[in-house]
């Protein structure tokens, strides 16, 4: 093995390590942070990230063609399904009344929701 | 006498790259068999004649079993708007993943805030993309799109100051050009060309 081949190897396992220390940060805030629409932020833009990066990690040991476009399309889907999944545990959460309105600083959503109706309060 | 198979470039009546198959006349739509045999060599990651022919057998079976509205999505490639796309997405989820490490480590509580942001285009796949793009970034995660009025709201995290939620419409506004410019039609990209909409249809509520 060539001094390139290790260089990459080595590049390779730290790309993995830092992306899977970004997860972990993702998760840490899922603890840390007050409510579902905080802690939907952590769960999904640290998550995308740190994927992102054990995947370019990944492929840098691998090097073969199939194989990187293999990890492209994890990549692309985890983009494309993450934020779905998000939207849809942010919507349902303010629908359902999980959000304390007093403590946003101020709620756009609300007033068009609402049109002078009741307030979405929990059922 | 109608053939068992038609395709769109013989047949005027079809909409574009599709073609129909049987008497009943479904419409398959090419491009999208083209991009679910090409996920199926990528998922069996091996590039070979047998997968080919079978990733077309298995993409042919599920667009009859679940067939799609033949009606046109506005979707459009525009290679070097994708490419700046993707390019301005990966430094943004950057940011974004050390702005969130902060928000989460830092001791005094942040101040949430709801807002949204009116959009200029208007085609349903334009939105959702947009509704993506953004959820990748930094800013906003996505609550709720209205697509009567082409809106967005978004639950920022950091919103102390009047600054950055003004900076979080400014980011959105600038994803929906990049986005648009990447996947949208002619009408679409000229649509966000103009400047985003005034300020009084967003900002005509209390000052915080």
């Amino acid at each position: 093995m060539n001094a390139w081949l290790q260089i990459l190897d080595t590049a390779g396992a730290l790309l993995v390590l830092l992306g899977a220390a970004i997860c972990l940060l993702g998760v840490i805030g899922m603890l840390r942070l007050p409510d579902v629409l905080s802690r939907s932020h952590a769960a999904t833009k640290p998550q995308t990230l740190g994927i992102i990066l054990v995947l370019a990690g990944v492929a840098l040991r691998l090097r073969t063609g199939m194989d990187f476009a293999t990890l492209a399309l994890i990549g692309f889907f985890q983009m494309l399904t993450g934020p779905v999944a998000s939207h849809l545990v942010a919507r349902s959460a303010y629908r359902t009344g999980q959000v304390q309105h007093e403590e946003l600083l101020f709620d756009e959503l609300d007033e068009q929701l609402t049109d002078g109706r009741q307030p979405p309060g929990p059922a | 006498m109608s053939r068992f198979l038609r395709f769109s470039f013989r047949d005027a009546d079809l909409p574009p790259m599709s073609c129909k198959v049987g008497r009943r006349g479904r419409v398959l739509d090419l491009s999208l068999i083209a991009w679910l045999t090409l996920i199926w060599v990528l998922l069996w990651s091996t590039l070979n004649l047998a997968n080919v022919i079978t990733g077309v057998i298995v993409a042919s079976a599920v667009c009859l079993a679940f067939p799609l509205p033949p009606v046109d999505l506005g979707l459009r490639l525009h290679p070097w708007g994708i490419i700046r796309l993707a390019g301005y997405l990966l430094y943004d989820m950057y940011t974004s993943g050390v702005r969130v490490t902060r928000q989460i480590f830092s001791s005094t509580p942040h101040q949430a805030a709801v807002i949204g942001v009116p959009l200029r285009c208007r085609g349903d796949l334009m939105l959702a993309a947009v509704a993506v793009a953004v959820s990748n970034v930094p800013g906003g995660s996505v609550i709720e799109v209205r697509r009567a009025t082409a809106t967005v709201f978004l639950h920022v995290l950091d919103a102390d100051r009047p600054e950055e939620l003004e900076a979080a419409r400014r980011q959105v506004w600038r994803l929906e050009e990049l986005t648009v410019r990447a996947f949208g039609t002619r009408d679409e990209i000229a649509r966000v060309a103009e400047p985003p909409p005034p300020p009084q249809l967003v900002a005509g509520r209390p000052a915080p």
